[in-house]
């Protein structure tokens, strides 16, 4: 059996070794546009100074060797070809499969601006993004324009913050991860961020940047000029369809699949990044571009691929940061419509040194924020997944001290 | 903090404060009781000891673990000496109360008890009789000194037998001497209690909670038994009088004085300090209309019988009144203290004074009372409190006070049946009074505030049964409307016919916890009139929330006495079915009477009945179905 | 292979597998002086309350596949195959909580760990008492437990005592019930006190308005 995965993010090395438990003789053929195996969400670490760039492997170099796959890396697929069953190169080299795994992930949406040809003008999403992000520090700028609050530009902000920067985030809303957080969390985050020296402006944005050779200031929609050495641009991810053939997959935003990850071509998979499928709390389809939904979806993958039917029941937004005194941990839905069957139960807040926010669809959990006291919040998000109907009173899982033992019958 | 959904009590003052307490970021017992949870099995059922440094040992409930304590005790006995040491605590509590008032008596006969006095002559000619002292020719103070000296005796081992162990009926006492149970004397049963549970001492499971049940007793027609009537002599023997309980009886406009604990010895000064007139003109000047003294607990319930004094709440509200920032000072003595009261009062502007030189509590100020120098100390402290109005912050009352009706001491309610028992005994025996529950003790958050006690008293009134109270129920049932004549209304028919026609409420409010003693004597005085032990009468206790070892005490001396008594929450003694066995079976063979445990109250009433019922069958009268 | 094995009907509340469990991971190994140590030792089992105010002991249960490895952005987490025991490496460990997001039953902790890096946070959990267990001992939970709620057993044996239990206690002989009287009836007591405390029923004639 020949099997193929474009993509050697988590989502391709948890399928391939998924694959190679089962199936030891199984062959393995993993394409990758990036030749090192690492943790892409430690690269925001590795820009707040906390850990070091050394750390980002998370498998050996021997990994390929090891698991008898063999790698093709440093290059773009450009095609597939589902009649065929190939996927092919633009030098026109082209690999033969009988199972194939698209888990190419996502590229950063690019910003529609003038002069993003300056230099020390960033997207933060691969480790040579950070790498050159961290050189371009030590060139001594001070001033960094961050655009965006979603979790990549609050990330990219908090870590420029945490090396000293001046740093100015443009975001949309009026709090940054609006997607994630409720506006009581948010306000909590922003001005966390806020005494430690963040300035924030809402609902501006950016049509050019102007500089001599290397960005120097940007330019608004209202013509203001905003000072910058360093811009991080941090505006979403878009699934890296362009190797589909659009007329035998469907994809939307991302490659739709199954409960078995499976695309609408029998034996071509989808996971990770690039997989758009039903969101639990949501109850529809989307896109959760998340490291924990990539590991999780691409080892399922793997087993369906080798054979093994395993059923994967949706993907789940879910994120875990701490910044700076503030632990946060959101999990599926923080903003719900405000009626029925919605029902919203709240503690805690900016004075009370902790938050906690969930959010109930009639008798089932969909949506977590918590602010500090984060450590038990894997069991909420348990309770989220698994789609337990609670019933205990709903207030009961805001104490802090709840014991996943009442839920049992 | 707490599940929204647990009403965690069902006043409406509680209710309030309760939200008000959350709002100000008040950790309250609640939170506390929460956080202590899952509490120790061990524990909870008896099966810890740490009496020995051989140990700390436990025995395993389930049978693999160890099953006997390093000393070889095993689970009976480990049960049965930990429940002693809760009758030895709650013994020397009361006794220790009733041993201060009989100094402040002896104070008063030799002069250096400045500012108390003999208050009712006639009872302490009673009382001294009773004593075995001849009154004739004696002066007042002198044979107050003799009372106090022959009350010494009873604390002692120069005796056989407690003096006011006579007022028990006949049989009764029979039944005492035939199991050793005759208490000698108040310190030495509490000394041979503490005695007999060290290691190596008792270890007859049965023997300890038989020595349990006499220094119960030597509590019960001892220590308190004394503190009750020297109380009465000094301060007066309470008649009815009206007045308020709940929160509701702070007043924006007045000095608010708190007083907190036990003894009158230290409420009954402070009540007369509020009374001096440049004391009252200072708060007048200070821009309040008055000085407001009034009571919570104990202490509270003592100045509410003898002068009508209001009352604030019962134990789990004595955090919560602080929190009405209404509160200029909280003066205490002891027991029943929770020593988180000082740091709650630290949120508001509320003074806390703690006078006993036996009790010390953080975030105090502590002014020792004496009996020589109380008079002049609770003029000072009042002062303080004056002084205090000025500095009070936003304040929430948030209820109007509830009327009531207390003060009802034995003597007052023979009286209100014409002098003899006799009317309420014909009620009984023609059956419109199937009999009397004494309802008593503490409030336990491990029982919604106040339900049982509230629950447990309507369905008992409703079937025709006289209920008594004292102690935190007795604030409770006031608070809950019981105590008013239009009460009755609530009442079965035949409650109803009584209390209308002598004008009395379906409830008698008969005072403090000491004074559970009143009711032994009453039930002693319904005995001898019908000629029966307290046994045979169609009676029975109940204590639905008790938390504190002075109520293991009370039911133990109330059970010795022939008086079968229900509990709410379970006293740690689910680790031997033995000990079980015999306080809620075993004991009818013994004493006639037995411990039952039920927390549910409506499911207690039903008990109660039952009990009442089977009593009023034994006798020969009339009997209803309970269905 | 030996296993910690939990029976929650047995466990008391007392807690004192939590107090073993921190003193066999501090420097001293010894209850008082772990308490005095600097950082302070934490235990990795939880002792909670349940509906009734029952204890139960929340361990690891070493999940296989564990979705904290699979979670853990640092690679940190591993397993180790001869016991199956998951553990965290804390030196790679980044304290960035994602396991503590993955795990349904929030067993992992975050404080500076006498047994790890000096001045970090990371993140902390069971380790099936490895080092113990190397020297012959078995799990310090285990070892304190006197109620048998923590045994130290095969699984196997384990499944087969729960059920002969199971089919005892379906026999016909009534005399050996599945728990001490004095444990169910505390048990009822305890249980009829919260119920109550939740209903909704509201004593009439409350206070008046």
């Amino acid at each position: 059996m020949k099997h193929v995965i474009v993509g050697n993010g988590i989502a391709g090395v948890h399928a391939a070794e998924a694959i190679r438990a089962i199936d030891e003789n199984a062959q393995i053929t993993m394409i990758g546009d990036e030749t090192l195996l690492y943790s892409r969400p430690m690269i925001s670490y590795v820009l707040d100074g906390s850990q070091s760039h050394k750390k980002l492997p998370i498998r050996s170099e021997r990994f390929y060797e090891d698991l008898q796959i063999v790698p093709l890396l440093g290059n773009r697929a450009s095609r597939v070809d589902v009649v065929q069953r190939h996927v092919a190169f633009a030098d026109g080299t082209q690999v033969a499969y009988d199972r194939l795994l698209i888990a190419t992930g996502a590229d950063p949406r690019p910003l529609k601006a003038e002069g993003m040809h300056l230099g020390n003008i960033f997207y933060l999403r691969t480790e040579n993004h950070v790498k050159q992000l961290v050189a371009a520090l030590d060139d001594g700028f001070r001033h960094a324009l961050v655009l965006g609050g979603g979790l990549v530009g609050f990330k990219a902000a908090y870590g420029l913050l945490k090396r000293g920067l001046s740093v100015t985030m443009l975001i949309g809303s009026g709090y940054p991860l609006s997607m994630q957080v409720d506006k009581t969390a948010g306000r909590m985050i922003l001005d966390e961020l806020l005494e430690h020296g963040l300035n924030v402006e809402v609902g501006v944005n950016v049509s050019a940047f102007e500089g001599n050779g290397t960005v120097r200031q940007a330019v608004t929609d209202a013509g203001r000029r905003l000072p910058c050495e360093i811009v991080v641009i941090g505006k979403g991810v878009i699934p890296a369809r362009s190797i589909i053939p659009r007329r035998r997959i469907d994809v939307d935003l991302g490659v739709l699949v199954d409960g078995h990850l499976q695309t609408c071509e029998p034996g071509v998979f989808a996971a990770g990044d690039v997989a758009e499928m039903v969101d639990i709390a949501r109850g529809v389809r989307w896109v959760n571009a998340i490291w924990p939904e990539a590991a999780a979806q691409g080892r399922v993958a793997g087993f369906n691929m080798a054979g093994r039917p395993v059923v994967y029941p949706g993907s789940l937004s879910r994120n875990v940061m701490r910044v700076f005194t503030l632990d946060v941990l959101t999990v599926g839905i923080a903003n719900p419509p405000e009626k029925a069957p919605f029902r919203i139960v709240q503690r805690g807040g900016p004075s009370f040194g902790y938050y906690r926010r969930l959010v109930f669809k009639g008798d089932k959990l969909v949506g977590a924020v918590l602010i500090n006291r984060i450590e038990q919040g894997g069991v909420l998000r348990s309770l989220i997944e698994n789609r337990v109907p609670i019933r205990l009173p709903q207030e009961a899982l805001l104490a802090p001290g709840f014991n996943f033992i009442q839920l049992l019958p | 903090m707490l599940d929204q959904n647990k009403e965690l009590t069902v006043t409406q003052d509680g209710s309030r404060l309760y939200e008000k307490a959350k709002m100000d970021g008040i950790e309250t017992v609640w939170e506390r009781h929460e956080a202590q949870q899952p509490q120790c099995g061990f524990c909870d059922m008896g099966l810890s000891c740490r009496i020995c440094i051989m140990g700390p040992c436990r025995v395993d409930p389930f049978g693999e673990g160890p099953q006997a304590g390093v000393c070889g005790a095993d689970a009976d006995i480990i049960v049965a000496r930990n429940l002693c040491r809760m009758v030895a605590a709650g013994a020397a509590s009361h006794s220790d109360h009733g041993r201060d008032l009989v100094e402040v008596l002896a104070g008063v006969a030799d002069g250096t008890a400045i500012g108390y006095q003999i208050r009712d002559e006639e009872k302490l000619k009673r009382v001294a009789q009773e004593y075995g002292l001849a009154i004739d020719g004696k002066s007042t103070l002198g044979l107050a000194g003799e009372l106090a000296q022959a009350m010494m005796e009873d604390y002692g081992m120069r005796q056989k037998a407690i003096k006011l162990v006579s007022r028990a009926p006949e049989k009764r006492r029979a039944i005492w001497e035939k199991f050793n149970l005759t208490p000698r004397g108040i310190d030495r049963e509490t000394s041979e209690m503490m005695h007999r549970t060290h290691m190596g001492v008792d270890n007859n499971w049965q023997t300890l909670l038989l020595q349990a049940m006499r220094n119960a007793l030597s509590d019960g027609w001892g220590g308190s038994m004394i503190a009750t009537e020297v109380s009465d002599i000094l301060f007066g023997v309470p008649t009815p009088r009206p007045t308020t309980v709940n929160a509701g009886v702070l007043k924006k406009d007045q000095v608010n004085i708190v007083v907190h604990g036990h003894n009158p010895v230290v409420s009954e000064m402070v009540s007369k300090a509020c009374l001096t007139e440049d004391l009252v003109a200072l708060a007048k000047k200070k821009g309040a209309e008055g000085i407001n003294l009034v009571g919570v607990c104990c202490t509270g319930n003592e100045l509410l019988m003898r002068r009508g004094i209001a009352m604030a709440g019962n134990h789990l509200m004595t955090e919560l009144i602080l929190s009405t920032g209404a509160v200029d000072m909280m003066i205490v003595d002891y027991q029943c203290i929770m020593p988180s009261v000082g740091k709650v009062a630290g949120c508001y502007h509320t003074k806390m004074i703690s006078t006993s030189d036996k009790a010390q509590f953080p975030h105090m100020e502590h002014k020792e009372f004496h009996p020589d120098n109380a008079e002049q100390k609770a003029v000072e402290v009042v002062r303080e409190a004056v002084e205090n109005f000025a500095n009070r912050g936003d304040v929430l009352v948030p209820v109007a006070p509830q009327k009531a009706v207390g003060g009802f001491s034995v003597e007052t309610i023979i009286g209100a049946l014409g002098g003899t028992p006799e009317p309420l005994v014909e009620a009984i025996k023609a059956g419109k009074i199937r009999g009397a529950v004494g309802i008593v003790g503490c409030n336990n958050p491990k029982i919604k505030h106040d339900y049982g006690h509230v629950t447990l008293t309507r369905k008992l009134i409703e079937n025709d049964i006289l209920v008594v109270d004292t102690g935190c129920v007795s604030v409770a049932n006031a608070k809950a409307g019981f105590k008013l004549p239009e009460a009755a209304d609530m009442a079965g028919p035949g409650l109803q016919e009584i209390c209308n026609a002598l004008g009395i409420p379906p409830v008698l409010h008969m005072g403090s916890c000491v004074d559970n003693v009143r009711i032994l004597v009453l039930v002693s005085a319904l005995a001898n009139a019908l000629g029966v032990d307290i046994s045979d009468l169609p009676v029975a206790g109940s204590a639905p929330e008790w938390y504190s070892e002075k109520a293991v005490t009370i039911g133990t001396y109330f059970v010795a006495s022939g008086v079968t008594t229900h509990l709410g929450p379970m006293p740690p003694i689910t680790g031997s079915m033995n000990v079980v066995s015999l306080l809620t079976d075993g004991l009818k063979d013994v004493v006639g009477a037995t411990f039952a445990v039920q927390p549910d109250p409506e499911k207690a009433a039903h008990f109660l009945r039952q009990t009442i019922e089977e009593k009023r069958k034994a006798l020969g009268l009339d009997v209803r179905t309970v269905g | 292979m030996k296993q910690v094995v939990v029976h929650p009907e047995r466990c008391v509340g007392c807690m004192q597998c939590m107090l073993a469990c921190a003193t066999s991971h501090s420097k001293s190994l010894s209850l008082f002086a772990a308490t005095r140590e600097t950082p302070q030792p934490k235990p990795r089992i939880h002792v909670g309350a349940g509906r009734f105010n029952e204890g139960f002991p929340n361990r690891c249960r070493h999940c296989d596949p564990a979705p904290c490895q699979s979670a853990c952005l640092a690679g940190a987490i591993y397993r180790r195959a001869n016991t199956g025991t998951v553990l965290i490496n804390p030196d790679r460990c980044i304290n960035c909580a994602s396991c503590a997001m993955a795990c349904p039953y929030g067993v992992i902790r975050f404080h500076e760990d006498p047994l790890g890096p000096a001045g970090h946070s990371i993140a902390v959990k069971c380790d099936n008492c490895s080092s113990r267990v190397a020297n012959g001992l078995i799990p310090a939970c285990v070892e304190t437990c006197k109620s048998g709620a923590l045994t130290y057993e095969e699984m196997d044996a384990a499944m087969r005592r729960k059920n002969r239990a199971v089919a005892r206690s379906m026999s016909l002989d009534a005399a050996s019930s599945a728990m001490p009287t004095g444990v169910a009836l505390l048990k009822t007591v305890r249980q009829s006190e919260l119920q109550l405390q939740t209903s909704a029923l509201r004593s009439q004639g409350g206070d008046n308005a």
